[in-house]
This record gives structure tokens, C-alpha cells and sequence, in this order.
């Protein structure tokens, strides 16, 4: 039985590149729009500067009869005066200027409404899903952070690829195409001389965005190590202060900060060249465009207008795009690492899911029996070791043992947090893993040692587990977990928003709402994993009361350590280092010289006078 | 009424700050962040005449390449192109040196500020009394560390020198223009108006429609925090497919947002464009028109015009993108500043002395105190500790156990009476070193991220291993730590984590043995340990407690039975004072706490 969530095998980046190169294709159809959309923006463009070239060719020519008046566009009529001709070409450069104006607006509302309106929204969607569904180990073994930023930054890897590289390679590629069509056109021996210097402006972006990134990301590193140092100190400051540690706290941090100034200093070099070498090769061009290009107006091979002084407006539009060419490079490398971790979390074997061939009994009774279970979090490191026990429907059953022992593992198999490595864990004799997932987890309520609850209402928090639940049946759980008392007591009652910006509770009354909460399901199964452990003394007998009402007509596993909650159990299983050591009730326990008795005098010693 | 509540939730999901992201320039915050600069004046002046250099010398270049081309060129003058062409390569050249070092000597700069930013801000915080942490939220310390000076580099190191660049570019290109053709230029000048009018009309307009779109980002930020901090209780009520269905509808909003922001720069750019390119068909058309009429406007002119009005248009975006990014920064050193003007609500006195080695005597003489001024704490609290005495505190959450030990420590001053270490006012002490003196277990025990050795290094940053695995063996719990993987070398990872809630006690009790304190400050931890690791704990308490003067905030019956004193607090009153025996005896407050206790543990 395939239990175990598998990682999927570390992908490559060829494999990575070729996901996005489908996902871009099965996209293609609104790719190709978008490049339809360029193409006129860039041909216009070009037209901009080829009529201005007109232009002074046509004043040259009025000004000098020797010099030959240019072809004149199509949509000057021929029999125009002179000064007709120049408003004329006026009005044409304004024409094409508002046309492209106007299709560039149009190429920036289909471009986002397509990357961050479908391709972003379903990603987000996707991993958001995903993610919900994989097996605590997923979320053990990641800080919260990280997962995080792949939702939200990561997701936009896809985007990124599509649109800063495909979309912008393409877009370089058209200008250029639609720069050296014009030029070939017109002489070619030019045309290469001014071209001459791109080879080595493309080497020189790409050097430069793979030299300077991996200095980026190390200095990413440092600046990690500074925050993670001063958040620590802030959170510790009572004991900074308490130590009097200020004067090396101090010394410490402006080391980190130092070392994040002096790594900087290194990329500064490289960050400062790219922009003057770019540059510098750019105006190259302008003066092989000049003395070359000068040399033949002056034989008269060249007209000034449309030939030179085109050439040079078109040189700027297409050195304009090939720096860009240094983020294209990387974004292909954020884009390419960013995907990476998406498909990781898309791929990841949810580990726990509904097997296909489960079924639901429809109404279960609430015996649980573990048999001969074997559990580990991480492979090697076992946790429950060969645990077999019944727990009849209605039993009250405690677990005892020492941290690390395996309370809160043994819980977290019986609404299939995880599932056992070996043996079996069943629920009316159903092993637990061939019944529908969500079902399973219905029938079963928990209250953890800390209870998360969300940015809400009151009422939605009691309400999580059915969101359609009436204010009657909230209510209800609310009075057998002893919260309604002081709910009504809260400014808005049930309406009261919790959290950020919200009222913020005891954790007494947290641990109320998360048993309400529990009950609200009316699961038959009721895991109180020590729910008073982070609990003031004085509060725990309130808690104790709503947890003792909360049991009533379920089968209840509680772990704990006091005195009061052992004596009323119906089954006490003693764990030890993943052993279940000993079983039976507090008389039948403390009747023999063994590990719990001695535990026990040990405690009463220690808390009665 | 479920879907209302749903759409409670997808609407009160709350971004994390709800501070302006954004402020408008204020001189006084500006010329503030620039006298940053001032320790570096040297690289800042250099950088400032290289921006001047810069500034002139890409429209000198444009304005050369129109004089070749009007000139030598449109002449056919060969040698006079090539003379021309060599006073342009040389320009460029030296233009493009200057750049790197405008680029170089500009990231320097803010990176060096930036390092002073974060020493300074740190030094400052170091210097508040605890109260000051304990009124802020941990995480708006970060932001203003790490965002809002990240921000503020971007005022520095880009918005002020790109600004500075671009204007006096486009001022120089506007003098070349008029200088060559005064009436050309009344054209351009037209051109103007439109400019600004549709850089006034959609400024607005994108600095709102960001600030929505941030809005509903940090709302899918903190939709998807709370997932993955509450998955347990997700995935245990099943409550997947309902989270999922928000999600979405979040993540759709925050799309609409970002395509509502977009409209607008789509519209925005190509209108911005297309104000140069209508001054190319003005230019092209009028200066046709002009020079067919013999005004004086000829070739050159159009052709100087045509390579000068890009250096005219374009510093304009530029400028309104360095001017909307410098509100951000602004926000950020506004927020920054005010965090390092907060003066810190009291500090040592000027005359503090250094604390003389101590015996351990302890007196609280009416000792008056409150948090906020119309709350009082404490009332009038005296009592004297005798060196080596234990005195356990006890009473209600809110009765002021705390502050009594957080008095003593100086961690707090009195409002009025006093607290005394061997007969010397705390007020005369320096904080500091009357802390290194005492020891401190507190009920978080904040464990720095580095190994066990490390944290307990802490207490005294000279010890040797062996002094450290010394003091574990002092406390009789050598063989537990050494049953770790690594010893006393295993990492004991953020907070503590990886390490068991006793574990952590222990290298708390051994971090305060470790400093050998005259007096102990013990708040004890209230959540239970298991009852073996308990029983050791006790153990080792004990060993630590030996021959110092201890202050306990109980809540354990077993400290409290050994204590030598206990003092019942209510309401900052004390009570009762007297050994445990003493006090059962007299059938009062305490006697009811401790019934309270054993109905609660038994």
C-alpha cells in the first residue's frame, strides 16, 4: 500500500524548461495575439522615424535642387505643394504615433488580463489546493515562509517565463527583423557595419546576469543571517538584557551588517560596467553610422534623411531592446527556479489521500483498535513501535508517558494525519485508510495543546468544521464547552471578530472555542491531545469542566498528566519511547510496582504538601 | 448565512500594517535621510560633480551628432566628419567612464548609509527599557529594519541621483534647443502642458489603484499565512474545499486589482510617447513649413531637433517613476525616524556607578508602580530579603509577581519608594552591571538559534566546554544533555525548537549557574512538564537555588513549600507574608489559593 509520500524525483532544469515550453504552447494561440499586437506597435514605430527621415530628405531637397527629392510616401498626394507635403507627413507621423499609442494600450490590457487574469489566478488556485491536501510531513519539514513565497512569488514564475522570456525574445527578435529589413533594404554594406557590435552586446547581458545573480543570492544569505539574528534579539531581549549582553549583541550584529556591505562592494564593479559597456557599444554603432554613413552621403550613395538619420533613429530603438536582453537572461533563471518549486508542490504525492476504493459504513460507533502499529516521522527514528490496543465506543481512554514518547503520534493516526509504516489502524473495524478521508476526519474532533484560530468571527471559528451550521446548533456546542458565557459577555457576542484587529482572548477561552469547535461536528471520536498544557493553573478547572462534558457519549483519547483525569479513565496506556509499556486502569496500575506507580508517587510528592 | 460569513472573511482578512505605504516628500525628512550622506561627503561630492558631467554631456553628445550631420556631412566634408567623429568618440568615452563611476559611487553610497541605518536603529533599541519591546509588535521591529531601509536605499543610492541626472539632462537639452532655434523650441514648449496634464491626471490615479492592489495582496499574503499556520485544524475539520473556493475568489480580486493598475499604465506610457512623437510631426511639419519660408530655420536645425527632443521626453517618465518610488521611500524613513527618536522612557542616571560585588540583601521600601498611569500595579510594597533566602511570590494572574521580580532586576524603575541591593538604590546602579550578578529563568526561555553550548555561553561568554558540561554536572543533568545527539554541540534551531520544553529548562538553568548570580529571578513555568522530567527539573532546581538569594514566581507547591518566605500578593497588595506552614495555619488567602491548587493538580 503505497503510504508513504513519495518526493518526486529532483527535476532538471531540461525537464523544467520543457514543462514551461508546453505550458507556453498550449497558451499559443493568445502568445500569438499578443506578438501580432507588437509586430504593428514596432512596424509603426519604425514608420515614425522612416517618415521624420522623409522629412529632412524633403527639406533638404527644397533647399538644394541637386540633391533628389525622397520617394514620397503613399498618402501624400501627388500633386501637393511643397509646404503641403510637410503637413502632410506631419499629419502621417501623428496618424502612425496615435495608432500605436492606441495599440499599445490595447497590448497592455490583453497581456495582463491573459498573465495575471488566467495564468497567475490558476496557478495561484492550483497550488493553493494542492497544498492544502498534503500530508503534515510536507509542513513539518518546510518553515512557513517558505511556503508562502510559493504561492504567491513563485506562482509568478510561469508569468515570468511567458512573458520576460518568450514574449520578450520574440519581441527582440521583430524589432530587430523589422529594423534590419528596413536597413538591408536600403544599403547592407551599412546595415552590418552597424550591426557589427551586437554579437558582443548579447554576450556581454548574458555574462553579466549569470555573473551577477549568484552574487545576489549570497548576499540574500547574509542579509537572512542579519534579520534572523536581530529577530532573535528582539524576541530574546529579556534575556539579552537580562544577561547584559548588549554590548556583544551589538558588536555581533554590526559584524552581519558589515559583511552585507562589504560582499555588495563586489557586484558594484560588475552592476556598474554593464550600463557604460552597453552603452559605449551602442554609441559605437552611432559613430560607424556617422563616419561610414557620412562618407557615402558625401559620395551621394546615401540619402541623409531617410538613410542616415533613420539608420540612427532606428539604431536607438534596437539598442533600446537589446539591453533588455540582460532581464531576459534572468528572468529565465528566476522564472526556471521559481517553476521548479511549483511543479515540486503540483507533483508532490499528497501522501494521505481517500483511496479509490473506499467506502463509508454511513453511521459509525466510535471503536478504535490499533493493531500492531509501527509509526516514524523520519525514517529510522521510530516513534510507536508495534502498539495494539482496543478502545470500545464510549471509552475514555488516557495516554501517559514522558515528552517524545509518542502521545500525540498515536492521536495523529486515527484521523490519518499520517498513516502507520506497519500494522493497522481501524474504526468500527474499517481500517481507517479505506474509508473516504474527509468523512473519517468528520467523525473525529480534536482539541490540540494549541489551537489555532483564524481571523473570524466567533461564531465562524466554532462553525470551521460546517460552515452552514445554524446560530442554534453554534450556540448549542458553545454551552457544552462553557464558552457561552463569556461570549455573550464579549462586545458583539458571537459576531466578534478574533485575531489582528479583533478581540484577542485568554487561553482559557481559546481553548473553549477550539472545544466547541470540536463538538460542533458531534464527532464520535474526540481527541484531546493535553489541552491544558500552555494553560494557567487557576484556568485549567474551567477547562477541565468543558472537557469533561465534551466526553460525555464519546469515545475520548486525552493525553495527560494529572492525577484527577487518570483516575476517571477507563484505559490507561503507558508509553514509552514508543512502547506501549503498560495498560489497564489507575487501581489496576498503581496495584503493581512498575513504571506508572513510580511516575505517580513521584508527582504526588512532588505537588502535594 | 454561511455565505455571509465567508464573505466576512474574505473582506476582514487584514494586511499586516495599516500604515500608509506611501507618503509625499517632506524637506525635513529628505534633507534628515541626505545628512546620511554626510560621513561619506567625500564619495558623495565626487558623485554629485559626476552627475553634473553627466547631465551635460548626453545632450552635448546628441547636439554634437546634429552638427556632424548638418555640418561635415551634409557638406560631404570627409576629413571634417572624420575630426568630428574623433571629438565624438573621445566624449562618449569619457561620458561612459563617468557613468560607471556615477553607478559605482551611487550603490556605495547607500550601502554604506544603509549599514550606518541598521547599526544606528539597533544601537537605539538596545538602549529601551523592556516596556518599549513589550508595546510593539516583534514583527513592525522588522519591517523597519529590513523594508523600510531597504526603501530608504532606493531614496538614496536612485531616486535623488537619477532625479538630479535627469533634470539638469533635459534642462541642458532645452537650453542646447533653444540656443540652436528659439522659435522651434516655443513648439516644443506647447508640447509641455500636455505632458503634465496627463502626468497630473494619472499620477493619482496608479499611486490609488497600487495601493488597492497592495491592499489585496497582503490580504492573500494573510489568507495563506493562516492556512499554513492552522493546516492541522484545516485538514482535521475538512474544511479544504471551502478554504480553496476563498482562496480563489482572494486571488481573482487581487488579479482584477493588478489589471485595474495596468489599464492604467497602458493608457499612461504610450500617451506619454506619444507627446514626443506628436512633437515630431510638429517638428517635421512646422519646421518644413518654416524653412520653405525662409524664417532662418533650416536642416540643421531640424536635424539637432530630431537628436534632442528624446533627450527632452524621455528624463520626464523617468523622473515621475524616481518621484512616485521616492514616496515609498519617504514612508519608509518616516516610519524609521520616528522609531529612532522614541526616547527611551527612562535610562540610567548620568551618575550611576558601577554595582560593587554583592551579598545578596534585597529591600523593596513602599514601592509604587504602574504600566499606564491611571492602572497601578504595585502599592506600597515593602519587604526585606536576607542573603541566601528564598522568596516565593504567589497570587492571581495580574497581582504584580511579576513586576516585583521585574523591579528588582531593574527593568523597571519605581515610581516612588525604592528597591535596594545591599543597601544601595538600584536608581544609582548602572543596569548592566548589576545584572551581571544576577541570574534570570524565565518562563519563556528564549534560546538563541546555535548550539546548547552556545546559549549557555551566554551567561558568560569565556567559558570553556568544560565549564559549561561543569555546570550541567552541578546540576546532577550531565547525563540528559549528553544523551543528545551532539552533546552539548547540538543545535538547539530557533526558539528552542528541536529541543523538549525541559530540555530547554535545563540549558536555561545551567545558562544562569553558569553567570554563579548573588541573586536568582526564577518565573517558574506554569505548563506542565511530564512527570519524570519533572522530577529532575526539581532536582536540579534545587542545585541552583543553593546559597543564593532567589526570588520565585511560583506555581509549584513544591517550591513554594520549600521557600523560605512567601509573600501573597493581591492586587499589588501583599496580604500575607510567612513560610507555607505559617500561612495554612492562618486560614486566609493563601490557605484558599492552595485549596484552589489541589482541587486543580488532584
Amino acid at each position: 500500500m503505497p503510504v508513504e509520500p513519495t518526493p518526486p524525483p529532483e527535476a532538471s532544469r531540461e525537464r523544467t524548461l520543457w514543462r514551461l515550453l508546453q505550458i507556453t504552447w498550449s497558451h499559443r494561440s493568445a502568445c500569438l495575439q499578443l506578438l501580432g499586437l507588437q509586430l504593428i506597435v514596432v512596424f509603426l514605430t519604425v514608420a515614425v522615424i522612416v517618415l521624420a527621415g522623409v522629412g529632412i530628405d524633403f527639406v533638404r531637397h527644397c533647399t538644394d535642387r541637386n540633391i533628389p527629392a525622397p520617394a514620397l510616401p503613399f498618402f501624400v498626394p501627388t500633386d501637393a505643394s511643397e509646404r503641403a507635403v510637410f503637413v502632410w507627413l506631419g499629419v502621417g507621423i501623428l496618424v502612425a504615433a496615435l495608432l500605436r499609442a492606441a495599440i499599445s494600450f490595447v497590448f497592455g490590457l490583453v497581456s495582463v488580463r491573459f498573465l495575471h487574469g488566467r495564468i497567475v489566478v490558476n496557478l495561484r488556485s492550483q497550488v493553493f489546493a494542492k497544498l492544502q491536501q498534503l500530508s503534515f510531513r510536507f509542513f513539518d519539514s518546510n518553515a512557513s515562509g517558505s511556503i508562502i513565497n510559493r504561492v504567491t512569488a513563485d506562482a509568478h514564475a510561469i508569468r515570468v517565463f511567458i512573458e520576460g522570456v518568450i514574449l520578450q525574445l520574440a519581441i527582440i527578435a521583430i524589432t530587430l527583423v523589422a529594423c534590419a529589413v528596413y536597413m538591408l533594404r536600403t544599403d547592407w554594406r551599412l546595415t552590418l557595419a552597424c550591426l557589427a557590435v551586437l554579437p558582443f552586446q548579447v554576450w556581454f547581458a548574458i555574462r553579466f546576469s549569470q555573473k551577477v545573480r549568484p552574487a545576489y543570492e549570497e548576499n540574500r544569505d547574509l542579509m537572512d543571517r542579519m534579520v534572523l539574528g536581530f529577530s532573535e534579539n528582539v524576541q530574546g531581549i529579556q534575556v539579552v538584557k537580562g544577561f547584559a549582553l548588549e554590548e556583544r549583541i551589538l558588536g555581533r550584529f554590526a559584524g552581519w551588517s558589515e559583511a552585507i556591505r562589504v560582499q555588495k562592494r563586489k557586484i558594484f564593479g560588475e552592476i556598474a560596467l554593464f550600463w557604460p559597456v552597453i552603452d559605449g557599444l551602442n554609441r559605437f554603432s552611432m559613430a560607424v553610422l556617422i563616419g561610414y554613413g557620412g562618407w557615402m552621403v558625401a559620395r551621394g550613395e546615401l540619402a541623409l534623411g531617410t538613410g542616415l538619420v533613420t539608420f540612427a533613429g532606428l539604431l536607438q530603438q534596437f539598442s533600446a531592446q537589446v539591453t533588455t536582453l540582460a532581464s531576459v537572461v534572468d528572468n529565465a533563471q528566476v522564472s526556471l527556479a521559481g517553476a521548479k518549486r511549483i511543479f515540486e508542490i503540483l507533483d508532490t504525492d499528497p501522501g494521505v489521500a481517500t483511496e479509490p476504493d473506499a467506502s463509508s459504513p454511513g453511521r459509525f460507533l466510535g471503536r478504535v483498535a490499533f493493531e500492531q502499529v509501527s509509526f516514524e516521522y523520519q525514517e529510522k527514528a521510530s516513534v510507536l513501535r508495534e502498539l495494539s490496543f482496543v478502545a470500545e465506543p464510549g471509552q475514555r481512554i488516557a495516554i501517559a508517558g514522558a515528552t517524545g514518547a509518542g502521545k500525540s503520534a498515536l492521536l495523529s493516526l486515527i484521523p490519518r494525519f499520517y498513516d502507520p509504516r506497519v500494522g493497522r489502524v481501524t474504526l468500527d473495524g474499517y481500517d481507517v485508510r479505506q474509508l473516504p478521508l474527509q468523512e473519517l476526519r468528520r467523525q473525529v474532533g480534536m482539541v490540540f495543546q494549541e489551537n489555532f484560530l483564524f481571523s473570524n468571527t466567533i461564531a465562524a471559528n466554532i462553525a470551521f468544521g460546517h460552515p452552514e451550521a445554524t446560530p442554534e446548533r453554534i450556540e448549542r456546542a458553545a454551552r457544552i464547552a462553557g464558552a457561552h458565557a463569556f461570549i455573550l459577555a464579549l462586545p458583539e457576542g458571537y459576531e466578534t471578530f478574533l485575531g489582528e484587529g479583533g478581540v484577542n482572548l485568554s487561553g482559557g477561552q481559546r481553548q473553549r472555542i477550539a472545544i466547541a469547535r470540536a463538538l460542533l461536528l458531534e464527532p464520535t471520536v474526540l481527541l484531546l491531545d493535553d489541552p491544558t498544557s500552555a494553560i494557567d493553573p487557576e484556568t485549567e478547572k474551567e477547562i477541565m469542566e468543558a472537557m469533561e462534558a465534551a466526553m460525555v457519549g464519546r469515545t475520548t483519547f486525552i493525553v495527560a498528566h494529572r492525577l484527577s483525569t487518570l483516575r476517571r479513565a477507563d484505559l490507561i496506556l503507558v508509553l514509552d519511547h514508543g512502547k506501549l509499556l503498560q495498560a489497564g486502569t489507575h487501581a489496576q496500575l498503581m496495584a503493581v510496582d512498575g513504571h506508572y506507580r513510580r511516575a505517580i508517587l513521584v508527582q504526588s510528592e512532588g505537588v502535594t504538601p | 448565512m454561511n455565505k455571509d460569513r465567508l464573505e466576512i472573511a474574505v473582506r476582514r482578512i487584514r494586511p499586516d500594517e495599516e500604515e500608509p505605504d506611501r507618503l509625499p516628500l517632506r524637506w525635513v525628512t529628505v534633507t534628515r535621510l541626505l545628512a546620511f550622506t554626510e560621513p561619506h561627503r567625500r564619495q558623495r561630492n565626487t558623485l554629485l560633480g559626476l552627475c553634473i558631467f553627466r547631465a551635460m554631456a548626453l545632450p552635448g553628445l546628441a547636439w554634437l551628432v546634429g552638427q556632424i550631420i548638418k555640418g561635415p556631412v551634409a557638406a560631404g566634408n570627409g576629413p571634417a566628419t572624420l575630426q568630428f567623429l574623433a571629438v565624438f568618440i573621445a566624449l562618449f568615452i569619457i561620458g561612459d567612464v563617468a557613468l560607471y563611476w556615477r553607478i559605482r559611487l551611487a550603490h556605495q553610497i547607500g550601502e554604506n548609509v544603509l549599514r550606518d541605518l541598521r547599526d544606528k536603529l539597533m544601537a537605539h533599541l538596545l538602549t529601551q527599557p523592556l516596556s518599549f519591546f513589550h508595546a510593539r509588535r516583534h514583527g513592525s521591529l522588522i519591517s523597519r529594519m529590513v523594508s523600510d531601509i531597504e526603501a530608504m536605499r532606493n531614496g538614496i543610492q536612485n531616486n535623488f541621483f537619477i532625479t538630479f541626472v535627469s533634470l539638469g539632462q533635459m534642462s541642458c537639452a532645452a537650453a542646447l534647443m533653444l540656443w540652436a532655434n528659439p522659435s522651434l523650441f516655443l513648439v516644443l514648449l506647447a508640447i509641455v502642458p500636455c505632458l503634465l496634464l496627463v502626468h497630473g491626471f494619472f499620477r493619482g490615479k496608479i499611486l490609488h489603484a497600487s495601493r488597492v492592489q497592495q491592499e489585496t495582496f497582503s490580504r492573500v499574503t494573510s489568507a495563506l499565512a493562516e492556512t499554513v499556520q492552522g493546516i492541522r485544524v484545516t485538514q482535521g475539520f475538512a474544511r479544504e474545499d471551502t478554504n480553496a473556493g476563498i482562496f480563489t475568489r482572494l486571488v481573482r480580486s487581487l488579479a482584477d486589482n493588478v489589471v485595474k493598475t495596468a489599464s492604467l499604465t497602458a493608457l499612461y506610457l504610450p500617451l506619454l510617447e506619444l507627446n514626443a512623437q506628436g512633437f515630431m510631426a510638429a517638428l517635421i511639419g512646422v519646421g518644413g513649413w518654416a524653412a520653405l519660408s525662409g524664417t532662418g530655420t533650416g536642416l540643421g536645425d531640424l536635424v539637432t531637433f530630431f537628436f534632442l527632443a528624446d533627450l527632452f521626453f524621455s528624463p520626464i517618465s523617468i523622473i515621475g517613476a524616481q518621484l512616485s518610488e521616492a514616496t515609498l521611500a519617504m514612508a519608509g524613513a518616516e516610519r524609521y525616524f520616528r522609531l529612532l527618536d522614541t526616547v527611551p522612557a527612562w535610562s540610567d542616571a548620568p551618575t550611576a556607578r558601577v554595582c560593587p560585588p554583592l551579598q545578596g540583601q534585597v529591600e523593596f521600601r513602599a514601592v509604587h508602580f504602574a504600566y499606564l498611569p491611571d492602572r497601578p500595579v504595585l502599592h506600597g510594597i515593602s519587604f526585606v530579603a536576607q542573603p541566601g533566602q528564598v522568596i516565593a511570590l504567589v497570587g492571581h494572574t495580574g497581582s504584580g509577581k511579576s513586576t516585583i521580580v521585574g523591579l528588582l532586576a531593574k527593568f523597571q524603575l519605581p515610581l516612588t519608594g525604592a528597591v535596594l541591593v545591599d543597601g544601595h538604590d538600584l536608581a544609582t546602579l548602572r543596569q548592566a552591571t548589576l545584572r551581571q550578578q544576577m541570574g534570570f529563568v524565565f518562563q519563556q526561555n528564549f534560546l538563541f538559534a546555535g548550539t546548547i553550548a552556545e546559549n549557555v555561553k551566554a551567561a558568560r561568554p569565556a567559558a570553556t566546554d568544560e565549564e559549561i558540561r561543569q555546570a550541567f554536572r552541578d546540576l546532577d543533568c550531565l547525563d540528559l544533555i549528553e544523551a543528545l545527539p551532539a552533546g552539548i554541540q547540538t543545535p538547539c534551531s530557533e526558539k528552542g525548537r528541536g529541543l523538549s520544553m525541559g530540555q530547554q529548562q535545563l540549558v536555561a538553568f545551567a545558562r544562569a549557574l553558569l553567570a554563579n548570580p548573588r541573586i536568582l529571578v526564577l518565573d517558574e513555568a506554569t505548563s506542565a512538564v511530564d512527570t519524570l522530567t519533572e522530577a529532575r527539573l526539581q532536582v536540579a532546581l534545587a542545585r541552583l537555588m543553593k546559597g543564593r538569594t532567589c526570588f520565585v514566581v511560583a506555581h509549584r507547591l513544591s517550591t513554594i513549600r520549600k521557600a523560605d518566605c512567601v509573600i501573597v500578593l493581591a492586587h499589588g497588595h501583599i496580604v500575607e507574608r510567612g513560610t507555607h506552614l505559617e500561612l495554612l495555619a492562618l486560614d486566609g488567602a493563601y490557605a484558599s489559593l492552595h485549596r484552589d491548587f489541589l482541587s486543580s493538580t488532584n
